[in-house]
């Protein structure tokens, strides 16, 4: 026992007297994680946030069908479904994609009993009257919108809205570029009445396979698809694993990069260790105690930069809002966010953090020491 | 002291009996060099033991193969009648920890650590406590004079101030055998006489000393020595 806590403690002091190597090793395993271990934090956050907001919201979705995509459902429906059995509350929306001048906005259309309660954090007030809007915080700033300002859509120029009061900048990510109007103007703006993109149908708790079975002798002759809340789960986390394999593959490249880096700075200064343990094998060291205070050493450098990785992703998160990273995991947004990016440090991928570190440096130093310790110590001593 | 082809004492004190040892290099897969060639020693326990000759006679290679930091190419090393030269390096190691101390040609000390911290180093992997390796080191440090240099780094000392860190290092495990190669060479002729002096009590104690060198004045308080050349003791 006494012998381990020896060897750790010389390792220690090892890493204290070889510090040069010891911060550039240090820095090559920071340069490497802190991005990853940022990505996955935002990836976890965003994903985490948006499950919610569909645990939040209705239970079942229904959407016409046309060539296997989701299609727009008339509104003629509408009265029949409300009267079906375990149904409380039925909500027609119409969300789409527009450009205000030259950028892209998403358009969501609602009745105005139907706004959600969870929709407060605004400054100004929601739309009452037909042309009033209330639009995100990102949109509002690139154009310098202030209450009270008129602009028109590009799909429709006649129509004139009227800004009438802002997502705040602490609201969820989705608002950043919102233009929220009534479902009325939505129709107008895109020139479709009697439709909406989607109905969103709440329902008494298990009532869901008969309102299912209800729906059918509604809708039989058309092509229509049912989605409960567990599927649009699916399709969030699906969409958050091509993201996160989209920066993976990006990641990799950086990666591959980084690993000789590290390779580098851990064989650095290999000959005068050659000569040390060459000597320690010399006055009685045996091959495994070498190891073990070579894989110490590792084992604290690894612990040390995977630390200073994961409280630099904190940074970067918190601080600076993921700027450069927080575009890969949501589209609606600018380099650098105007507001807290959602975040989450699992102990998981911090830990395979930290074992990647490790894993990098044993590998850079463990083969080559064990060559120095097994050669005849005449041979490494030289 | 009775000395040619280095039979000394009677059987039952041998303590490392050499069989034709060779020890060649290859280089350059034709050139074949013989550093040496069919040497058989007896040595005994306690005895003092010198190795002379010109440089490149192969005398670091002798004692290395003796000091079992190198494998001969062929020809066997015995201690205490028990066949080294078959060990598993885990075996020569401990051997190594347990009985042999080491003082090299040019010192081989660790650049980073200081005087005591290299003396002490081989007690790391016993588990020794850092007051027993301090005091330890300090103990044998004063004995070599260098009281005052334990916080040193090797850089920081002169040649023969490094030798004589060198040999309290060596003396750290109470070895039974000491083998110096060229310990006198790099220092000046007084520190010399001090070397010689020690390797003689340390030798009284009844440790066994190997010395590899030059300097002749060894042979005077040398019970044997062996005249190497070209690879052979003549
Ligand atoms: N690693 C090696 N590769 C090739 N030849 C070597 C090697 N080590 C030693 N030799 C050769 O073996 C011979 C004996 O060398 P050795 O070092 O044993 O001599 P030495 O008697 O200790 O000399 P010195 O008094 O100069 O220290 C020399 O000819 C040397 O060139
Ligand atoms: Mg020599």
């Amino acid at each position: 026992m006494n012998k381990h806590f020896n060897l750790l403690f010389l390792a220690t002091e090892n890493l204290l007297r070889h510090r040069t190597k010891t911060i550039v090793v240090c820095l090559c395993i920071v340069a490497i994680l802190t991005p990853f271990i940022t990505a996955i934090a935002i990836s976890e956050g965003v994903r985490e946030k948006s499950l919610i907001s569909v645990n939040a919201g209705a239970d079942l979705y229904l959407t016409f069908d046309e060539f296997g995509r989701n299609a727009a459902v008339p509104l003629k429906y509408l009265d029949e479904i409300k009267k079906i059995f375990g149904v409380t509350k039925v909500t027609p929306r119409i969300i789409g994609r527009g450009f205000l001048q030259n950028k892209l906005a998403v358009i969501v259309g609602l009745n105005k009993e139907d706004i959600p309660e969870s929709i407060s954090c605004i400054s100004g007030r929601m739309f009452e009257n037909a042309n009033e809007v209330v639009v995100g915080h990102e949109l509002a700033r690139h154009f310098h919108l202030n209450i009270g300002d008129q602009f028109s859509m590009r799909c429709q120029q006649r129509k004139t809205f009227t800004v009438v009061g802002f997502f705040s900048s602490d609201s969820s990510i989705w608002g950043s570029s919102l233009i929220f109007m009534s479902f009325r103007d939505a129709g107008e703006l895109f020139g479709k009445q009697d439709v909406s993109t989607d109905i969103q149908i709440y329902s008494l708790p298990g009532h869901n396979s008969e309102i299912a079975t209800d729906l059918y002798d509604i809708l039989q002759n058309e092509p229509y698809r049912l989605q409960d809340k567990h599927m649009i789960g699916l399709y969030v986390k699906k969409g958050f694993m091509l993201k996160e394999g989209v920066f993976s593959a990006l990641y990799l490249v950086a990666f591959a990069l980084g690993v000789p880096a590290i390779l580098v700075a851990a064989g650095f200064g290999l000959s005068e260790r050659k000569k040390e343990i060459g000597i320690m094998k010399a006055t009685g060291w045996q091959t495994l105690e070498v190891l073990e205070l070579i894989s110490f050493e590792q084992l604290l450098i690894s612990l040390m930069g995977a630390t200073i990785a994961i409280l630099l992703s904190i940074l970067w998160v918190k601080g600076f809002r993921g700027v450069f990273i927080a575009q890969f995991f949501i589209a609606e947004i600018t380099m650098l966010p105007k507001f807290p990016l959602p975040a989450r440090f699992l102990p998981l991928p911090c830990l395979l953090s930290f074992f990647l570190a490790f894993l990098m440096t044993m590998v850079g130093s463990v083969y080559s020491s064990w060559r120095a310790s097994t050669v005849s110590p005449v041979v490494s001593m030289k | 002291m009775e000395g040619i082809n280095g039979v000394t004492g009677s059987v039952d004190e041998i303590m490392i009996r050499t069989e034709n040892l060779c020890k060649s290099y290859r280089q350059h897969s034709q050139y074949e060099v013989r550093a040496i060639y069919d040497i058989s020693v007896n040595i005994s326990k306690s005895s003092f033991m010198v190795f002379n000759g010109p440089s490149g006679s192969g005398k670091t290679t002798l004692l290395n193969i003796i000091g079992t930091l190198d494998r001969p190419t062929a020809g066997k090393v015995f201690m205490y009648g028990e066949e080294i030269t078959s060990f598993s390096d885990i075996a020569l190691a401990r051997l190594r920890r347990e009985k042999i101390g080491f003082i090299f040609q040019d010192f081989h000390l660790i650049p980073r650590l200081t005087s005591w911290e290299n003396v002490a180093y081989p007690l790391i992997p016993l588990g020794a406590g850092f007051t027993e390796r301090f005091e330890r080191a300090k103990f044998l440090l004063e004995k070599m004079g260098l009281g005052d240099r334990l916080e040193h780094a090797p850089e920081e000392l002169s040649g023969g101030q490094q030798q004589r860190v060198a040999i309290a290092r060596a003396l750290i495990n109470n070895p039974e055998i000491i083998i110096a190669d060229e310990p006198t060479s790099n220092i000046d002729d007084e520190t010399s006489a001090h070397v010689r002096q020690f390797l003689g009590e340390l030798n009284a104690r009844g440790v066994t000393i190997l010395v590899a060198t030059h300097d002749t004045l060894f042979e005077k308080i040398a019970d044997v020595t062996f005249k190497m050349k070209n690879g052979r003791i003549v």
